[in-house]
């Protein structure tokens, strides 16, 4: 199980917003997915951990691993 | 152990993967606010038919989330999903004709746009109705929305349940990668299973 919270790139009424597990606010908020990606996968590099990216639905769609990796994205 | 008449919501909806994230949204919803979505996929083994099935989680709910969305077809040809309807009209009867604690019993009404249902079910004018647009956002926010007033449900709001939704879910990969599956395998997983989850992450204290 995760020892480190990830980084969660999530829709909102506002764009898409990079915010990391457990925490109240947004830590950015984004016009498109793109850039927060980017700004997810820049802290998420820095702490070694993963970021999750989610569909429009809400759903996590893609797993990005960035350091402890115990179960790595294939490919 | 079912869980009690005053915490039950009953979710009458369609169940396929088009679906599945409006409804994996609202479960979620109900379960944070401390309440239990009942759907009718439970207990799927069970010899007990579908209506019976059905019957019985109305009968043993005293909320329920009806989405009419499927009320129009939107190809020619194609039928309408009568499903949703049909209990509907076995909810609001059993509220109507109910004795006791039946008589109590809360509907809220969600449809895709607004006023779809003058078209198609006008009976229900002056009802709990909300439109989602297919939207997980704008479902959450109606459901926490009339929990709150209709149930009691703790104040909390829809973004807050949504950052607990994201939380969830990291937690939920997180197990189900290290019990074995892949990420395709978790994206494959039944709502139920996806459910009976979500409990179980509240029930821990909401691990991050």
């Amino acid at each position: 199980m995760s020892s480190k919270r990830g980084q969660h790139v999530v829709p909102t009424d506002a764009g898409w917003s990079v915010k990391q597990a457990g925490a109240a606010r947004a830590s950015s908020v984004h016009s498109t997915q793109a850039q927060a990606i980017a700004s997810a996968t820049k802290i998420a590099r820095s702490q070694n951990t993963e970021v999750y990216i989610h569909g429009r639905d809400g759903r996590i769609r893609e797993r990005n691993s960035h350091g402890r990796a115990p179960y790595p994205p294939k490919g | 152990m079912p869980p009690s008449f005053d915490r039950s919501v009953f979710v009458n909806c369609p169940f396929d993967e088009e679906y599945s994230p409006l409804l994996q949204a609202i479960a979620f919803s109900i379960t944070d606010l401390g309440f239990f979505p009942r759907l009718a996929p439970e207990n799927a083994d069970s010899s007990a038919n579908r209506l019976d099935r059905i019957a019985e989680l109305i009968r043993s709910s005293k909320y329920a989330v009806h989405d009419l969305s499927r009320s129009k077809s939107v190809a020619a040809g194609e039928y309408v999903r009568m499903n949703m309807p049909f209990e509907l009209g076995i909810d609001h009867g059993s509220r109507l004709f109910g004795s006791g604690k039946l008589s109590n019993k809360a509907i809220l009404i969600l449809e895709y746009y607004p006023y779809d249902y003058q078209k198609a079910l006008s009976d229900i004018s002056g009802w709990d109705i909300c439109s989602h647009q297919g939207d997980h956002l704008k479902a959450v926010r109606h459901v926490s929305t009339w929990l709150m007033r209709q149930a009691g449900a703790p104040r909390i709001g829809a973004t807050r349940i949504l950052g607990h939704y994201s939380d969830f879910q990291e937690w939920y990969w997180e197990r189900e990668l290290a019990a074995g599956a892949s990420e395709e395998d978790i994206k494959a997983y039944p709502t139920v299973q996806m459910v009976e989850a979500m409990r179980e992450w509240v029930d821990a204290g909401r691990p991050v």
